[in-house]
């Protein structure tokens, strides 16, 4: 609650702090303002630049609930618009009273820090003040712009203080240019900045546009009006090295009459093609829209930023959780189906219940799969660190390497991607490190000088497979093996004949490096073994393959998602738990009679193996519980055989029940520091059902000393 | 101008002193508990528990409510009073602890809303020294100026722990 409090005093102060800056800004305006006004120079980018000033002060302090400022803000807005627009002067009077509003909004604002009282009798005099300044009623004047052939076209877009600037321009004897430019796309924001600070000296730009004339794809041509008091000759010059082509506009035969800029909303569509008015038969955009291609390209590609929200994942995940209340639902009402079904005189009210209850269940399928759908992002955004990476390494090793990425669009659930950047990197830094060598060596065993890793991603069902593959020297599996021994992971026995298999799963070992110096980069014995835990913890499993001297290929199998995953439920005690399909190896009928016991520890002989095993009933304390009465009597049960890192372990079960597609909830804080869990899901029947985490029971068995994860009294 | 005009009636609630907070009372092993109530974010029937295993003793287990993964607390095991299976009047008090997480608290039963003013609660110290961090103040309803009428006799001897329920949920060992 003091969090929440506090907070919200955070943001008060940052109000605070926001308000003042503006209030300061605008103190300095008005002064400049005033010293234009004396010096008759032109102040409309000021005025401007007040009124926008006011125009912030007024959301943040409607944001905040200052209402007097905000009226203030209001009325002073409304005058500032009337001088911006022109439709009032800027006179000593006017801007007597814009200086009496900033000087009270600091006030206004001490008050509102509850500092002053509130002085609510200088605020009405400035309203009224405000009030008066302002001008009721349109501007009458015959426009000047009628004075110059302009294309409708043109006029249609411009902005109202375009406009009004347009005909200042006129007014005060301007020409006008119109200016041909061609931008590429890449650089136009920064160009059209250039052209304006140079065009500055000269004149003042009203407005600029996407030119009907085709262009090439890259590149896209401008029409800029231009008001100057100078020369054609003087504007081209000052722009020659810009090439612009510039183009005085003539003015206008008496008839026959140009638009009035008034009817700037209703599109003058005679002078239109045919097309715009069929896209936006209304509207200031439709003489955009009947640009040629280029501008079409800029108009694509605004309407894309338009159309694309962010969304927090986390609104996502509770969308989630209403569609399993809906499934919750349904579930209801299929009992109510089936018991209607049984009443004699409402079979046919039950069959269409039970029609509704299937399209029911269809869209809630289809709603599951959208929302499934908005979590996917492409795979290319964890790629693209990649090759920074590869460039990077490649320099500091002085080796040559190509990075080919293929796949990139395959989708996967944003949380996945976030995710595997890590692991990814580390592959390719070992591929770099250890892996592809030194141009000269390359030469040596007739390789192409530049080595190449290839990332190749594909969708496999439910599951997106990436592959990371190089060109390299491959794995010196004798070296692995005797790095193994060296480190005590296995016996001499077993490293003499240990399957090719085996000695690859090697590498995932904690603590295992083939290299005799650490590199910079990997090779410290942290890295393959980190990677293979950090996919595993998203449902993935890695692979290694390979041939010595050729090259290396390691493949990851993710889940598309993260928030349905495939589980295999079962059952302890009576209590339901979901094993994650891709941490089980398989699951073999429990024999006690095949059970040896150890220094305290339970172990299983497998095909020749020993496997340690623990008993889930046991080590989740289910023993020392009452019994449910839907314990099974006559215990045979079943050893589900996970292996997560390279570390393996089977679990005793009572009974296996079905495979299923699961969401996977997270258990939250409170139950952070509880070990084995992964989280929950809702098993259909309003019951909740825990995910187990592999990893973690995987090594509390490994470990298991007999007490230390025991309630009291558990053991015998 | 409205600010103001609700600026001065705020001032006059302080000075009338009649500035009372919401309380929600529940009983815990026959005992009268009362915590703020906006912190309880909903009041819902036990839907089934699933125990976890290996999780702090006060901790009934996770279960769904509509839809939303809940982490049950006993409050008679976090408050260190005897134990009692949830009866047909037990509720569970959800709290918001924060970036959507919600944690329910089991009580043996909600009994009223209560206003309480500033001086109708006691601090926790009165009660002795060593006060567990969730006890945040003694309720007296209408007992406080001690000139309780004999019709309220029995409402003044009533005494009602007031407990932070955030923090009764978030110190979970």
């Amino acid at each position: 609650m003091s969090d929440y409090g506090s907070s919200l005093d955070k943001a008060r102060e940052d109000f605070f702090a926001e308000a003042q800056e503006l209030i300061d800004g605008l103190g300095r305006d008005v002064l400049a303002l005033d010293a234009r006004l004396k010096q008759n120079a032109p102040a409309h980018e000021l005025i401007n630049d007040v009124f926008r000033g006011v125009h912030t002060l007024k959301g943040l302090t409607g944001l905040f609930g200052a209402t007097l400022m905000l009226s203030v803000s209001h009325e002073l807005e409304d005058v500032l618009d009337d001088l911006r627009l022109g439709r009032l002067a800027l006179s000593p009077e006017v801007l007597d009273i814009v200086f009496g509003a900033v000087e009270l909004y600091g006030k206004l604002l001490i008050a509102e820090r509850g500092q002053a009282p509130e002085p609510t009798g200088e605020v009405r005099a400035l309203l009224n003040a405000l009030g008066n300044a302002g001008v009721q009623g349109a501007d009458a004047r015959a426009s000047p712009i009628a004075r110059y052939e302009l294309d409708p076209a043109l006029l249609g877009v411009l902005t109202e203080y375009e406009e009004h600037r347009l005909r200042a321009a006129i007014e005060s004897g301007a020409h006008l240019f119109k200016l041909r430019v061609t931008f590429s796309l890449m650089s136009i924001d920064t160009a059209l900045e250039d052209l304006k600070q140079r065009a500055r000296t000269y004149g003042e730009i009203i407005t600029y546009l996407p030119s009907a004339s085709a262009t090439s794809g890259d590149d896209i041509e401008l029409e800029v009006i231009l008001a100057s008091p100078d020369s054609a000759v003087t504007v081209a010059d000052a722009l020659a090295d810009l090439s612009v082509a510039v183009e005085e506009i003539a003015r206008a035969q008496p008839l026959p009459a140009p638009p009035r800029m008034g009817s700037r909303l209703s599109p003058t569509s005679s002078l239109l093609p045919p097309f715009a008015d069929l896209v936006a038969p209304q509207g200031i955009d439709a003489p955009r829209d009947s640009l040629g291609p280029p501008s079409l390209a800029l108009g694509a590609s605004l309407r894309s930023v338009s159309q694309t929200v962010r969304v927090d994942i986390r609104k996502l995940d509770n969308l989630m959780n209403i569609v399993g209340e809906l499934a919750i639902v349904r579930t209801s009402l299929l009992e109510v189906v089936e018991r209607l079904r049984l009443r004699a005189g409402q079979r046919e009210i039950a069959t269409d219940l039970q029609r509704l209850h299937r399209a029911f269940e269809r869209h809630l399928a289809k709603m599951q799969g959208g929302i499934l759908e908005v979590r996917m992002v492409p795979l290319g955004q964890a790629f693209e660190k990649l090759a920074r990476i590869v460039r990077q390494l490649s320099r500091e090793h002085d080796k040559e390497v190509n990075l080919v990425v293929t796949g990139a669009e395959t989708e996967i659930d944003k949380l996945i991607v976030e995710e595997l950047s890590d692991p990814l990197m580390h592959m390719i830094r070992n591929s770099i490190d250890h892996a592809i060598e030194s141009p000269h060596e390359r030469a040596r065993v007739g390789k192409p000088a530049a080595g190449t890793i290839v990332v190749n991603a594909y969708q496999k069902g439910n599951q997106v497979v990436i592959e990371v593959e190089d060109d390299g020297r491959g794995i010196d599996e004798d070296r692995v093996v005797a790095s193994a021994l060296r480190l005590g992971m296995i016996t001499h026995d077993e490293a003499r004949d240990l399957p090719r298999r085996d000695i690859l799963s090697l590498l995932f070992r904690p603590g295992l490096t083939t290299r005799d110096a650490a590199g910079d980069t990997s090779g410290r014995g942290v890295g393959m073994d980190v990677v293979k835990t950090n996919i595993a913890k998203l449902g993935g499993i890695i692979d290694v393959s390979g041939e010595s001297g050729i090259g290396t290929k390691i493949t990851i199998t993710m889940p598309i998602t993260l928030a349905i995953i495939r589980v295999l439920m079962v059952s302890v005690a009576g209590r339901i738990y979901a094993v994650p399909l891709p941490a089980i190896e398989e699951a073999i009928a429990f024999d006690e009679r095949l059970v040896r016991a150890y220094d305290g520890r339970e172990v299983l002989t497998q095909r020749g193996a020993t496997l340690p095993i623990c008993r889930l009933r046991k080590l989740f304390g289910h023993d020392a519980a009452p019994a449910l009465p839907t314990e099974p009597r006559g215990r045979a049960g079943f050893v589900v055989i996970a292996s997560v890192g390279g570390r393996r372990a089977g679990f005793v079960v009572d009974k296996l029940l079905a495979h299923q597609d699961i969401v996977i909830k997270s258990l939250g804080k409170t139950l952070r520091g509880v070990r084995g869990f992964a989280g929950a899901a809702e098993l259909g029947d309003q019951r909740v059902g825990l995910v187990v985490d592999m990893a973690q029971l995987i090594d509390d068995a490994l470990d298991y000393s007999g007490v230390h994860h025991q309630p009291a009294g558990a053991l015998s | 101008m409205k600010a103001l005009s609700r600026k001065t009636s705020r001032a006059a609630a302080r000075s009338n002193n009649a500035a009372r907070t919401e309380f929600l009372t529940f009983s815990l092993a026959g005992d009268e508990y009362a915590a703020r109530i906006a912190v309880v974010a909903e009041i819902v029937r036990s839907p089934p528990i699933t125990e976890v295993p290996r999780a702090p003793r006060c901790v009934l287990g996770v279960a769904s409510v509509r839809g939303r993964l809940v982490t049950v607390i006993d409050g008679r095991r976090r408050l260190g009073l005897p134990e009692a299976a949830p009866g047909a009047r037990s509720r569970i008090l959800l709290v918001d602890t924060g970036g959507g997480e919600f944690v329910g608290v089991m009580v043996d039963a909600v009994l009223q809303v209560l206003r309480l003013s500033a001086l109708e609660i006691e601090p926790a110290s009165v009660l002795g020294g060593d006060q567990p961090a969730h006890v945040v103040g003694i309720g007296r309803p209408e007992g406080a100026s001690g000139e309780s009428t004999a019709m309220r006799a029995s409402a003044a001897s009533a005494i009602i722990v007031i407990v932070d329920l955030m923090n009764l949920v978030q110190a979970v060992a």
